[in-house]
């Protein structure tokens, strides 16, 4: 199957996802793009050899369309086009400015639990106290991309 | 990646789990990082970046060293 298939796949995944706030399964892509379950899930499988999207174990079950995550996380995402669950903090952020819309993060901090609200307003970030920590360096990411 | 309410928040963390402490930055970097990785993800010629595409993302956002590096 061709990149050019794979690729309108992985739009069709975050059309889907966007507009309803969860990802579609192989079935709806199937047949929204008029190919069938089982090419659009082949096409599932090749994207996430790709690591342009993340599977959950032993399944087409997307788990992540970064920066979109199917399954509740410590960082919630409401924009003006919708809400949706961020894998991470980068990813949290990085919702709003893949739609380039404003919007608020809510997450609390792993260490105290005082909650954090980070707000993207006219295309910045209001200054905020806090800081960003990477536990994984870069090059062992994908080891285990549940945790980095 | 998690946000904390400041380093020191982080390194108590750290402590208390048992993790090495990784590579802290402030919060308009990593919103900074958002907005370059993230920006072109629905567009219909994205495709993934190379690792020296993404080490210079990183490096864009003042992101250096030897943690960042993937190549």
């Amino acid at each position: 199957m061709s990149a050019g298939f794979d690729n309108d796949v992985r739009l069709q995944v975050y059309r889907h996802f966007v507009d309803h706030g969860e990802p579609p399964t192989a079935a709806q892509v199937g047949q929204a793009l008029g190919t069938g379950v089982e090419k659009a899930g082949a096409a599932f499988r090749r994207l996430e050899q790709d690591h342009a999207l993340v599977l959950s174990p032993g399944t087409l079950d997307i788990w992540m369309a970064h920066p979109l995550c199917a399954v509740p996380t410590g960082f919630w995402v409401t924009t003006a086009r919708g809400s949706w669950w961020g894998t991470c903090i980068w990813d949290a952020l990085g919702i709003p400015a893949m739609l380039d819309v404003d919007g608020t993060v809510e997450t609390a901090c792993p260490d105290c639990s005082e909650p954090i609200e980070l707000v993207v307003e006219d295309g910045a970030l209001r200054p905020a106290e806090g800081v960003a920590h990477f536990a994984v360096p870069a090059a062992s990411w994908w080891a285990n991309i549940g945790f980095t | 990646m998690l946000a904390f309410r400041s380093e020191a928040h982080v390194d108590r963390w750290c402590t208390a789990r048992r993790l090495p402490r990784g590579a802290v930055f402030t919060l308009d970097q990593a919103w900074r990082l958002a907005k370059a990785w993230y920006a072109d993800r629905l567009a219909p010629d994205w495709r993934r970046r190379t690792p020296a595409e993404a080490e210079a993302v990183f490096g864009s956002v003042g992101l250096r060293g030897s943690f960042w590096k993937l190549s």
